[in-house]
């Protein structure tokens, strides 16, 4: 009783204020574990990744007849990261021997069915396909590879992966993780005391950092919380979580899940995330299909994504690669002699320094502004849509290089304006209205100013083809209608007068209609424009596909109106498609993650124009190739290929344009400096040439559309418009004019003179008047080319 | 008009096509161009070389033209699908049966893909128009067909029922019976 009764009472205070303190910190403690539990739990087992979009181009088709060489069809395999080799005894491999090419195509999840793994002989007669056959010998008439993955719609600064299932795993791969990262992983509740003292004792000897202690569990949260900083708080807490991890979940569960999680490099704005999308990062094929120096490749990376980057520093990586597959060997995982030889391998990463191979960030930009009409933002970015783009990989790869060819060209030409110029290319497929190319400025893999969407330049005279339709809709119109090419003066609302020039400054006096659009005449053209009124004119500007007519001001004539490539190539499309209006489409369809198809633009198309005035239009845009200002690139088209367009030069000759167009491909280039400078070039000299190197080096058609009934061909005088015979001077042109239309007859030639005749009246028809300065060298200086 | 007529004229069109013993639009698959897309109308922009690629029959008497362009319209052999358009067409109408109509569109897709200026194409996609209820859009691709079908009587036909249909299906009746005449007319020379 004493005892107690001496037990001080602040004895006995404290020791209650311990308990206190005990339990709270108890509380606290369990506190903190049950928020880290939950923490950790829920960002395992949730939604555990946020998967953007991941965009495929077009697929490959393979068909009998299709214009493919087994060369090029080995290229595009290549590609899609398949592997040359013998036997081809699994997807993603494939031999070629001689014009035959044997692929084991990989499995496939496109938007209407899974296209399941399997093997497919291809034989080739030269430059086309001469029959596919499946597995069994059967013949295959049609066929589509897996498509190249583009890109993924990511949030800025955002992470991007590609979740892989263990299935889609090498089994090599969680082995060698735990060999070099975690030996005890198997075993350990999620933290590795001994490996902690091990690393610190290697490190402080090393002076350096040569081993982290950190199991593969810590690291996983580490990575699921980025909290770089390196406070013991952090680490106390990471441990913890590790801790529950380990209690809570399967040790393959969380393999699985570091598999998917890890930081393994940097892509511009994006982090690429996880084994899945590193593999297509720096190797540009599926996971499951590396080897084993490219799976050590991977497990050096995971240490250092930067200090390893295997493109900025190979020999750093290459080294690191080496001691992974010494390690590899020590710990049994692989033989010694296998390692040795991977040793020997090179890294084997796709090039492109410093960037993913097929990166086509102007494209991806136009898809992902698509989506947006159609998506929240947030499905887009994280729930994991497949989108299935128009994007032709190959066509875009000839579109980067021919512009940026003749940029290069431009630099080294000595004229000062064109040197340092920016440019922009869209292409389009006229009769499904498909954006297949699009290169947004002068490097094409650089993610910024995208020219072809964002950029609006006067069109000069691409607007001139608007006026002649405009024309030939009024019914008062053909294309032997003389109209005067002479100074105008026109009255502005704002009390200006305004006086236009043609380019050689000079005037021409009466010239048809022909005539006028070929050479780009801008005194014909307005006077043509004005009689037909500014209305009709704007009108044409909207049935082509604008959303919006431009203001009517009698300078839309020459070409005032600001308009992107997009819109120009919307509008040629239209003439290219007879009429027929097909928005442009760069999404062809979208799947969930389950596969369930959601929703996409369709293919739509709208008769938006008479057909008849439309063919006559078009017919009038081929003798630009012929007779007017695109002649200098008639010799650098293959023989025989019928192409039609219209160059464009904007006032002081700060925009080049060319918009044109083949049978199967619509092509629109544009040219010119950021800061409006001039650039000393006309749409011949300059976006001309860029145009030609594309449409040369693609596989396309002639344009050659069906002659509407209404219509019928007659040969008239392309200076008179007199109605002719072919045989009688060289300045006979073929055109399509309404049945019945009555055309003034030449009196000295007229349409029935025949060859022989016309032969005897050859010294009178030297004196035909000779084109003037259509001759524009493909090099010459604007000063010496005398039309846009 | 009964939807029986419909799929027969439909059927009998393709069934036409499959059966042809012409080779689709004969070009070489060495040619430049794609096999795929056989010439069509003919551009001649050189008088002496004038030579169709769209008519069998020789568009011009002689080697040297008197009259520069003959006025009557030489026939042309009625459309057919090359091998690769018509399994995706058989795949697409399969599609259509199960009612996956975003697969069936897929499927012509590809189809247009490979050979954009085949009106039999056109034709089929508007069928599924129809089958989506998106009428407008079926008679665009029924005159986008016609387009494409100039002297090829029974492809014109065929275009013009499914714009027929197209506007019997918004109630047009007085153009939809105009359009049938045009079908019928084409459809018995």
């Amino acid at each position: 009783m004493a005892r107690r009764k001496r037990k001080p009472k602040s004895r006995q205070k404290l020791q209650r204020g311990f308990a206190i303190i005990a339990l709270l910190a108890l509380v606290a403690a369990i506190v903190l574990v049950a928020v880290l539990d939950r923490r950790v739990t829920q960002q395992f087992e949730g939604r555990r990744w946020t998967l953007p979009a991941r965009v495929y181009a077009q697929p490959l088709e393979l068909y009998a007849g299709q214009n493919l060489s087994s060369a090029r069809f080995a290229q595009e395999l290549e590609r899609l990261g398949y592997i040359a080799r013998t036997p081809v005894d699994r997807p993603g491999t494939f031999r070629r021997k001689g014009d035959s090419v044997d692929v084991y195509v990989r499995e496939f999840r496109f938007s209407d069915e899974t296209q399941p793994a399997q093997k497919l002989h291809v034989g080739f007669d030269g430059e086309a396909i001469a029959a596919l056959a499946g597995a069994g010998g059967a013949d295959v008439p049609v066929f589509r590879l897996d498509p190249l993955l583009i890109g993924s719609i990511f949030p800025i600064h955002g992470e991007d992966r590609i979740i892989v299932s263990p299935a889609e795993v090498p089994p090599l791969l969680p082995e060698a993780l735990k060999a070099v990262e975690d030996r005890k992983f198997e075993s350990h509740h999620g933290v590795n005391p001994l490996a902690i003292l091990r690393a610190l004792f290697v490190n402080v000897r090393a002076g350096q950092v040569e081993q982290g202690g950190s199991t593969l569990t810590q690291q996983l949260v580490k990575s699921y919380f980025l909290d770089s900083r390196r406070t013991l708080r952090r680490k106390g807490e990471e441990a913890i979580m590790a801790f529950i991890l380990e209690s809570r979940f399967e040790k393959a569960d969380i393999m699985n899940a570091y598999i998917n999680e890890i930081y393994l490099g940097q892509d511009g704005r994006r982090a690429v995330h996880g084994f899945g999308l590193a593999s297509q990062f720096y190797f540009g094929k599926p996971l499951a299909e590396l080897n084993l120096p490219e799976v050590a490749l991977m497990v050096a990376i995971v240490r250092g994504p930067s200090y390893y980057d295997p493109r900025r520093h190979a020999e750093r990586a290459l080294e690191r690669r080496n001691l992974v597959l010494k390690v590899l060997a020590e710990q049994g995982v692989v033989k010694p002699e296998e390692a040795e030889r991977a040793m020997k391998a090179p890294l084997g990463i796709t090039d492109n320094a410093g960037r993913s191979a097929n990166y086509f960030p102007a494209f991806l930009d136009l898809v992902r502004r698509r989506l947006r009409e159609d998506y929240q933002e947030q499905a887009l970015t994280e729930t994991g849509l497949t989108v299935f783009s128009t994007l032709d990989p190959l066509l875009q790869e000839k579109a980067e290089i021919a512009l940026s060819d003749e940029l290069a060209r431009q630099d080294k030409s000595g004229r000062k304006a064109a040197q340092g110029l920016e440019g922009a290319m869209v292409v389009t497929t006229p009769q499904t209205g498909e954006v297949v190319a699009m290169v947004g400025g002068r490097r094409a893999s650089f993610d910024g100013f995208n020219r072809a969407l964002d950029m609006k330049r006067p069109i000069g005279s691409l607007a001139k083809p608007m006026v002649y339709l405009a024309a030939l809709q009024s019914g008062r119109y053909t294309p032997a209608s003389v109209v005067m090419d002479e100074p105008i003066e026109y009255k502005l609302e704002s009390g200006d007068v305004w006086k236009p020039n043609n380019y050689d400054k000079k005037v021409h006096g009466p010239v048809t209609l022909v005539r006028g659009l070929t050479q780009s005449y801008n005194l014909a053209t307005v006077n043509l424009g004005l009689d037909v009124g500014l209305g009709p004119v704007a009108k044409t500007y909207v049935q082509l596909g604008l959303d919006e007519a431009p203001p009517k001001y009698a300078s839309i004539l020459l070409g005032t109106a600001q308009l992107n490539p997009v819109e120009v190539a919307q509008m040629y499309n239209t003439l290219a498609n007879g009429g027929f209006r097909s928005p442009l489409r760069a999404v062809r369809a979208v799947i969930d993650e389950q596969g369930k198809a959601l929703k996409a633009p369709e293919l739509e198309v709208t008769e938006a124009a008479p057909a008849e005035a439309v063919y006559t239009l078009n017919r009038m845009l081929i003798e630009v190739f012929e007779r007017g200002t695109a002649r200098p690139a008639k010799k650098a088209l293959p023989p025989g290929l019928v192409v039609a367009g219209k160059t464009g030069t904007s006032n002081d000759y700060r925009d080049s344009w060319f918009a044109g167009f083949s049978g199967g491909h619509v092509i629109v280039v544009w040219m010119g400096h950021d800061d409006n400078a001039t650039t000393g070039l006309t749409g011949t000299t300059g976006a001309l040439q860029a145009w030609t190197r594309l449409m040369a080096s693609i596989s396309t058609t002639s344009f050659d559309p069906l002659m509407p009934e209404a219509v019928e061909d007659r040969w008239i005088e392309f200076y008179s418009g007199q109605e002719t015979s072919p045989y009688c001077s060289g300045s006979a042109v073929r055109m399509p004019f309404e049945v019945g239309t009555v055309l003034n007859p030449n009196p000295a030639c007229p349409p029935s003179t025949t060859v022989e005749e016309a032969a005897l009246m050859q010294p009178l028809l030297q004196d035909a008047p000779n084109e003037e300065g259509v001759t524009v060298p493909a090099d010459a200086a604007p000063q010496t080319s005398n039309r846009p | 008009m009964l939807p029986l007529s419909r799929t027969f004229v439909a059927v009998a069109v393709l069934a036409a096509a499959g059966c042809s013993l012409q080779p689709f639009r004969s070009q070489p698959p060495t040619s430049t161009r794609p096999a795929s897309q056989g010439g069509s109308g003919p551009v001649i922009t050189e008088p002496p070389t004038v030579t169709s690629t769209m008519s069998p029959e020789p568009v011009i008497q002689g080697p040297a033209p008197s009259i520069p362009v003959p006025r009557e319209r030489p026939k042309v052999a009625p459309a057919t699908l090359s091998p690769a358009s018509k399994a995706l067409v058989t795949q697409a109408q399969t599609q259509r049966k199960k009612g996956d109509l975003p697969g069936a569109a897929g499927s012509l897709d590809r189809a247009l893909r490979i050979e954009p200026n085949n009106p039999l194409l056109w034709i089929e996609m508007g069928r599924l128009r129809m089958d989506q209820r998106n009428y407008a859009q079926a008679e665009s691709m029924g005159r986008k067909a016609l387009s494409m079908a100039v002297g090829d009587n029974r492809t014109q036909s065929a275009a013009w029922q499914l714009i027929a249909d197209s506007l019997q299906a918004r109630g047009k009746n007085p153009q939809a019976q105009e359009a049938l005449e045009k079908a019928r007319e084409l459809g018995t020379q």
